[in-house]
């Protein structure tokens, strides 16, 4: 009762002082721009960055786009074969791995931990690891691909393989889809749920039909950023046999031999390769930047698609 | 149904950005679909006269002044697979002698990674790989697991690489002796804040300033670290009964980008990188350096002729039970042998050429296997 009064109180008092004086509201406006200059700066950041890459990377970028993203690792940076396929189809089929392994099995154990778990204590200890396992460094991961998919699985991977990097990224970005996919289903109403108890669903039919579909868009959103995150990853690469210096073989993007064969090339490790050949040839700096634009439109295209789905699904939802 | 949708949804944009890349790629090259399997691609890319790559490399006209010794075979007759590791320093070496080879052998496939002269023993010591890429000699303890593997090799010296010693551009120091390094960066040196301190140790070192000495150098794990120590500082440290190490208090990089920026930084740093990369560096100063005879400022000339005292060899290791069964690997060597690889190769990625004699012992060595 006290309590109540005070708030009512503090209410009337506010509302008072409001009516009587007009004055502008000093800290609310101070506020306001401190979001706006924290805003402006992170801006600031990433767009000297894009502009610094862009303009670096420019005369490679008009000069011979397709030859770039046709070429393969070369030792001089006039070479006019210089460019980026073997480590683009390298990125590419790792962006497959990942969607075709991390996306379902983390989805699916989000929807179990939701949906069907006790909420005890082993699964509050379960779920303590996989946001452990989410802060784990990536090399941790490297070493772990190196050791299973590498070593011991050799015989079904390839060894030092696409596949073996594909399902490295894919386990390393597993916790982080668990989580945001977990995050999606536990927004999702109550009532919607009960609604569907309601008219006589099954557990799996609610699911389906009203969990699922109003997820969807977060869970997409989710799901795509991480994949952006786990194809941006060059340490993991490094330790599991990514190639630095040349790639004997040029494969199409659709030639699934290169899959498991014994060696491979990724955009994140050439641009550090690149960034390192640049003391010795200046003019890798140029090629390092293409790289990096490359790379970021591969990474902005998942990103559209991630938005197209999350728009899709809202449309749906709504 | 629904599910299929879905995976249409995500795949689908992606699938269209490789098909985009794809066929941008083909307007250059003609024939880079990915229609054949596997490394038969490599052969596209290589394919003699279809762009003007011709006009950096000088690679033509050489040919004629090939040595009897080496037993060319026929342009195009060998096909397979060269794996290659080893040091990063010798690395743009080994991937330049295989672009210039592909000219010659489209059907062979190189492959060269550069993790490190240390990694590239383990793996072919292991028998992963066919040529081992060095920045410097093998050591025994390796030699040693070659052996209880069985694996038996070769050792072929193939260029020659300088250690650039280098301070800010407007330090007046010009001019350091091995007593000098010494003082600044050996073992007894740890703490030194001074150029000056170096003089401390009682060892016969010229007038350094009293300035800030900040240092800037490779890490354990480089090849350019093992050299500088075993060709500058080790006679020093075994004369004075101390371990053959660096202080452990420097700034350490494994990028030779970021030990240059470091060296920039400053007006009284030391440090030291591979010549090839010190030498297109900017607002740094490359010491000259006296190792007993005088000081001699770092280029190709004194290099080439050893005047240089801190230069160092760089070797390629070759498996010879795998050259023995695996013709494309000869070939591979062969060509690295030839002018076009000890020669042209060699001085396109910027280390220097061996002498005459050196590269004859070279290839009476690779004859002699």
């Amino acid at each position: 009762m006290a309590k109540a009064r005070l708030i009512g109180d503090r209410t009337n008092k506010m509302m008072v002082q409001a009516m009587e004086r007009r004055a502008a509201d000093v800290r609310g406006r101070v506020f306001q721009i401190t979001l706006l200059v924290t805003l402006l700066i992170s801006l600031f950041i990433l767009g000297v960055l894009i502009v610094d890459v862009v303009v670096d990377a420019w005369g490679v970028l008009t000069g011979r786009p397709g030859g770039f993203l046709s070429g393969t690792m070369r030792s001089l940076s006039g070479d006019p074969k210089l460019g980026v396929q073997q480590a683009l189809v390298g990125t590419f089929w790792i962006a497959v791995f990942v969607a075709v392994l991390a996306f379902p099995i983390g989805i699916g154990a989000a929807i179990w931990l939701e949906e069907y778990a006790l909420k005890n204590r082993f699964t509050r200890f379960i779920e303590l690891n996989i946001r452990n396992l989410a802060g784990v460094p990536s090399i941790v991961y490297g070493l772990l691909g190196l050791f299973l998919f590498v070593n011991s699985l050799g015989g079904l991977t390839g060894g030092k393989s696409i596949a073996s990097a594909g399902i490295t990224l894919a386990i390393l970005v597993l916790p982080i889809v668990i989580i945001t996919a977990q995050e999606a289903i536990r927004a999702v109403p109550q009532g919607l749920k009960e609604g569907a108890y309601g008219v006589g669903a099954t557990k799996w039919t609610m699911i389906r039909s009203q969990v699922l579909p109003y997820a969807a868009p977060g869970i997409f959103t989710g799901t795509l950023l991480s994949m952006s995150r786990g194809i941006g990853e060059a340490a993991p690469l490094l330790l599991v046999g990514a190639v630095s210096g040349r790639l004997g073989s040029n494969p199409g993007f659709f030639d699934f031999s290169a899959i498991n064969a014994e060696a491979f090339m990724a955009m994140p490790v050439i641009i550090v390769e690149w960034v390192q050949n640049s003391g010795r040839d200046p003019g890798f700096a140029e090629a390092a930047a293409a790289a990096i634009v490359v790379l970021l439109v591969f990474v902005i295209l998942i990103n559209a698609a991630a938005i197209f789905l999350r728009n899709h699904f809202e449309k749906k939802r709504g | 149904m629904k599910l299929r949708k879905l995976l249409v949804l995500i795949i689908g944009p992606i699938a269209t950005f490789a098909l985009v890349a794809a066929a941008c790629g083909n307007d250059d090259d003609g024939d880079a679909t990915p229609d054949t399997a596997g490394q038969a691609d490599a052969g596209d890319t290589g394919d003699a006269g279809d762009t003007g790559d011709s006009g950096d490399t000088g690679d033509t006209g050489d040919d004629g002044g090939q040595q009897a010794s080496v037993q060319e075979a026929p342009a195009g007759s060998v096909s397979g697979s060269v794996t290659i590791s080893g040091s990063s320093t010798v690395e743009p070496i080994s991937v330049r002698v295989a672009e210039l080879f592909e000219d010659v052998q489209p059907d062979v496939s190189v492959t060269v990674d550069g993790p490190g002269t240390g990694d590239g023993f383990k793996l072919f010591c292991e028998g992963e790989t066919d040529i081992s890429d060095a920045s410097r000699q093998i050591k025994s303890s390796e030699a040693e697991v070659c052996a209880e593997n069985g694996i038996d090799f070769v050792e072929l010296r193939v260029a020659i690489d300088g250690i650039a010693v280098m301070t800010g551009e407007n330090n007046p120091v010009e001019c350091v002796t091995f007593n000098d390094v010494y003082g600044l960066v050996g073992p007894e040196s740890t703490g030194f804040g001074s150029w000056s301190d170096a003089g401390s140790l009682g060892l016969a070192t010229s007038d350094l300033p009293d300035v800030d000495l900040d240092i800037y150098g490779p890490g354990e794990e480089s090849g350019t670290f093992d050299s500088f120590i075993e060709i500058v500082l080790e006679d020093i440290a075994d004369e004075r009964g101390q371990d053959a190490i660096t202080r452990p208090d420097y700034n350490a990089n494994a990028d030779d980008n970021v030990i240059i920026q470091g060296i920039q930084s400053s007006d009284t740093s030391f440090g030291w990188v591979g010549f090839a990369f010190a030498a297109h560096a900017s607002g740094v100063k490359l010491l000259d350096v006296d190792g007993g005879g005088g000081c001699v400022s770092a280029n190709a000339d004194t290099i080439a002729s050893g005047e240089y005292p801190v230069s160092r060899s760089l070797y390629i290791y070759v498996n010879k039970a795998n050259a023995d069964a695996n013709p494309a690997l000869v070939a591979y060597v062969d060509y690295y042998m030839s002018d076009d690889g000890l020669g042209t190769a060699v001085s396109e990625v910027g280390y220097v050429n061996l002498t005459d004699d050196a590269k004859g012992a070279t290839r009476a060595n690779w004859a002699g296997r």
